[in-house]
């Protein structure tokens, strides 16, 4: 089944199929994944909330002189709008204008085509607007098996940590003039 | 979508710096409120245009400024600069926009002009993963094009079909303007409604059509009469020069 399969399959959805519990596809998948390590060109990722069978990275050369994938060229800009909604979804074309404080809807339309991000409902506020989140596509494209391995992102505590560490804690005390005159 | 024309109320300074556009009550799937408060979304791109039609608006302003131009020149003007406003908006997200050869984002942060600095690090995260992603392959992960149905149209070709078409079409009597109270008509309604005038025995166009007709209803026609022979439940030939059409035989038995 996972040969056959052309996107992750999740335990539950094998499980399903072969009519056995899931715990035992589970255990099932450690071994095949297990022998595929030392005796196979391909191996067994966990990818986009799934498993799937792939080549080996050590065959990428060669694959990639066979196949000649043409590489989807993702922007800066691309790049930045693709963050904001990764971690802000759901998130408005407004709000994503609002995070990077330039227009972002050329950038959120060429996501929605290259299936990266998609529309994921609407807001009940005036004008309804739309909302956007990413797809399974963009959690395949980056290697990801969920959002949550994306790396956390940065916010004022984590700065306010960082500026504090390799300070002394307590400045030492300034000496004490004893004449009062001097200062 | 629905469009209910204004009201006429007192001018008072709106959302557009200027006097308030005709009390106009939009409701559509992306958008429901006044046009007053669509100006506002659209100002704030709080909503995409290219999702709200702008024609039946366009109509309703027409029959604003129509009925108002006599009494209200200043109103109706007033109309008009949000009209074209609305329009050149979605003109300009219309036009495709250029390509702009930005660079590849390997380079990013050679030239880093972030807009927002905490998505740096995760940026060049996501591109890291991104560049192990790449040493993988999968088996083809991009969606199969659906199965075709074969059908089956014998000797008839398209430009057979395109002259039983045009037939019709010149008997078609112009379409009445009821542009605000159209009822939304769908290809599957229409494939129905052929399907049960179908004849089992092949008749022409001509034939089937009884009564009086519009051009529209001409093509809403024939665009259903394709979308069932592709399907399989009509079928066509030609006889002595003339395409007929009929209920499949199967359909017919069943």
């Amino acid at each position: 089944m996972l040969f056959v399969a052309d996107s992750p399959a999740t335990p539950e959805e094998l499980a399903q199929a072969i009519g056995v519990p899931t715990y035992e596809v589970e255990e099932g998948l450690e071994k095949l994944g297990g022998r595929y390590i030392h005796t196979s060109a391909l191996q067994l990722v966990r990818i986009a909330g799934g498993y799937q069978i792939c080549t080996k990275p050590e065959y990428a050369e060669i694959v990639t002189r066979f196949l000649r994938p043409q590489q989807q060229k993702l922007s800066r800009s691309l790049m930045e709008v693709l963050a904001v909604i990764a971690y802000k979804q759901p998130i408005t074309i407004a709000e994503v204008d609002e995070v990077r404080g330039v227009e972002s809807s050329y950038g959120v339309r060429q996501l929605v085509e290259r299936r990266l991000a998609c529309e994921v409902g609407r807001r009940s506020t005036p004008g309804r607007p739309v909302l956007y989140g990413t797809t399974q596509q963009f959690l395949h494209t980056f290697n990801l098996q969920s959002l949550d391995d994306l790396p956390r992102i940065m916010g004022d505590a984590d700065i306010a940590e960082m500026v504090g560490q390799g300070v002394p804690p307590e400045q030492p005390a300034l000496p004490e003039f004893s004449n009062p005159s001097l200062l | 979508m629905a469009v209910a024309l204004p009201r006429r109320r007192d001018d008072q300074i709106g959302p557009l710096g200027v006097l308030d556009p005709p009390d106009i009550q939009i409701e559509c799937a992306a958008f429901t409120g006044s046009l007053g408060m669509l100006f506002v979304c659209v100002r704030e791109r709080k909503i995409d245009l290219l999702d709200v039609p702008l024609a039946p608006i366009c109509e309703a302003y027409f029959q604003y400024v129509i009925g108002s131009a006599a009494d209200d020149l200043e109103s109706s003007a007033v109309a008009l600069t949000a009209l074209a406003y609305l329009l050149e908006r979605k003109a300009w997200v219309l036009i495709p926009a250029p390509e702009v050869d930005e660079p590849e984002a390997d380079d990013l942060f050679d030239q880093v002009e972030p807009y927002v600095h905490e998505f740096v690090p995760i940026i060049e995260d996501l591109l890291t993963r991104r560049e192990e992603r790449e040493s993988l392959f999968f088996r083809a992960a991009d969606p199969v094009l659906p199965y075709e149905v074969p059908f089956d149209t014998g000797d008839v070709t398209p430009n057979d079909l395109a002259r039983a078409f045009e037939r019709i079409l010149s008997r078609a009597k112009p379409d009445t303007v009821e542009p605000l109270s159209r009822p939304r008509r769908s290809l599957s309604d229409q494939m129905i409604l052929v399907l049960k005038a179908l004849p089992s025995e092949f008749q022409s166009l001509e034939e089937i059509v009884v009564g009086e007709f519009t051009r529209s209803e001409v093509v809403w026609w024939f665009l259903a009469l394709l979308e069932l022979i592709r399907l399989g439940q009509a079928s066509v030939r030609l006889e002595e020069g003339e395409v007929q059409f009929a209920k499949k035989a199967q359909e017919a038995a069943s």
